[in-house]
């Protein structure tokens, strides 16, 4: 089943795009469509991340949950986390985050997402490829049980999305279609 | 057909294995407006500044729809544009800055790849085994089918302490008439000075950026992290301001102008060198 994903993906991202897929320009039609594109990409990582910190997923369902995440991901992606305290960036590969994620010490841990995002306008890139920035909101709440302690905070996400003109052979046909996929992520802390 | 019903079966179900504790699950906690208020990016501030989107942030308007850059949208933006907590810009300066940049025979706007604008990243390197810190000026130009952010200047104290052209009478030199020696005496520059600069013309400016790429080539300099960004702005005629971001409690948070400068002639050079030179 998990093998399948990637098809899954691609067939829906072909079957959103085949009809809009003319051009390098991006029209504000297009630029629509591939909003809804990156969203969903953050939609799903929204949910991995929230199960991959959940103390009810276990270890082998969490492994699987991290490497279906770091599909969504272009290859060498980091995450650079800074805190209220801490303005200076820590930088940790995608796969790092989320196992220090999911190594945290709590009994309990709850991720939710804020009702809100915004994205950026996309911007070409020298080799061709757009590039834009999704911004979302994270709820952080890890309880300890022995101490009684609650920690709670709220980060700022800018995520990067790449999107990318690509084709492929179906039924003896070249369709072109456009692919989003995340890049670095900017984890801020806020004071909310 | 029927393998291809299948696979989007398949797709949807994948989809709904996961629990549903994702970006707008039931149960999201609601934003109280903070963040809908907050100039979320610096592309945001552009889109605002502009008046080219919604007020909620989720329309982008472009040219042809009927609010797109919309003067009394624009000023509603513009007026919450500004840091009011910390920065004490006065109210007059707002009004004479928005006056200027709403004015119904010439608005300005602003524009991302149009010069004018550039970034100041405060850095930190490791320099000889010390953290330093690094401050990086960043503009934006056009390269191959796109833009790009390139590196162009860079404030480095070791640097700048290495150069200092001495002046007046502790200013070493090589007298008129040394050309008849056949420059011998360039030994008084080379090896009997530690300020071989002192040798140089007028109009000599150390690039400290290429000092610093060569360290960096040389294994010398390492990059640590980010601690700060800011931005500069000269888009605006005869006003300058700076673009910080404001991390805090309440509405008036994000990037948000925190300096603003009215600019007689000259000021634009004073504030330039002011900004390089680092105070």
């Amino acid at each position: 089943m998990k093998k399948y994903i990637p098809l899954f993906l691609l067939l829906f991202l072909v079957s959103a795009s085949v009809s809009m897929a003319q051009s390098d320009n991006i029209s504000p039609a297009r630029k629509q469509a591939i909003d809804s594109l990156a969203l969903e990409k953050v939609k799903d990582l929204s949910k991995y991340i929230s199960i991959i910190g959940s103390k009810e997923t276990q270890f082998s369902e969490a492994n699987r949950v991290m490497d279906r995440a770091e599909e969504l991901f272009a290859p060498g992606a980091e995450m650079g986390v800074s805190s209220l305290n801490r303005k200076e960036i820590a930088y940790y590969k995608v796969r790092r985050y989320f196992e220090r994620l999911m190594a945290l010490n709590y009994d309990r841990v709850n991720i939710s997402w804020y009702d809100i995002h915004y994205i950026s306008d996309l911007e070409r890139q020298p080799d061709g490829r757009y590039v834009g920035v999704v911004t979302v909101y994270q709820r952080f709440e890890g309880t300890s049980l022995e101490s009684g302690l609650n920690y709670r905070d709220t980060t700022k996400k800018d995520i990067t999305i790449y999107v990318e003109k690509k084709q492929t052979q179906i039924a003896g046909r070249t369709i072109e279609f456009w692919d989003v996929m995340l890049g670095d992520i900017r984890v801020t802390e806020t004071s909310a | 057909m029927r393998k291809l019903l299948l696979v989007l079966v398949l797709f949807i179900t994948s989809l709904s294995m996961a629990s549903s504790q994702g970006l707008y699950s039931p149960g999201s906690p609601k934003d109280d407006g903070r963040f809908a208020a907050s100039t979320k990016q610096v592309n945001q501030f552009f889109r605002r500044f502009n008046a080219e989107e919604s007020q909620d942030g989720q329309k982008r308007y472009y040219s042809g729809d009927p609010l797109y850059r919309d003067r009394e949208l624009r000023g509603q933006f513009i007026s919450i544009l500004f840091d009011n907590e910390t920065s004490g810009i006065t109210n007059n300066l707002k009004s004479d800055f928005m006056k200027e940049v709403l004015a119904d025979n010439l608005p300005q706007f602003l524009n991302f790849h149009r010069e004018g604008w550039f970034a100041e990243v405060s850095s930190i390197f490791m320099y000889k085994g010390k953290r330093e810190n690094v401050t990086l000026f960043l503009k934006i130009q056009p390269e191959g089918l796109g833009y790009e952010w390139v590196i162009d200047k860079v404030i480095f104290e070791p640097f700048r302490d290495v150069f200092k052209k001495p002046s007046g009478s502790e200013k070493g030199f090589l007298h008129p008439l040394s050309h008849e020696l056949g420059f011998m005496n360039l030994r008084r520059a080379f090896q009997d000075s530690d300020t071989p600069e002192a040798f140089t013309s007028k109009e000599y400016e150390p690039d400290y950026l290429t000092l610093f790429l060569y360290e960096m080539k040389k294994g010398n300099i390492r990059f640590e992290t980010i601690s700060d960004v800011k931005f500069h702005f000269f888009q605006i005629n005869n006003w300058y301001f700076e673009l910080n971001q404001f991390n805090r409690p309440g509405f008036n948070t994000g990037w948000l102008i925190g300096n603003l400068v009215k600019l007689n002639p000259g000021d634009k050079e004073t504030i330039l060198k002011y900004i390089y030179d680092q105070k």
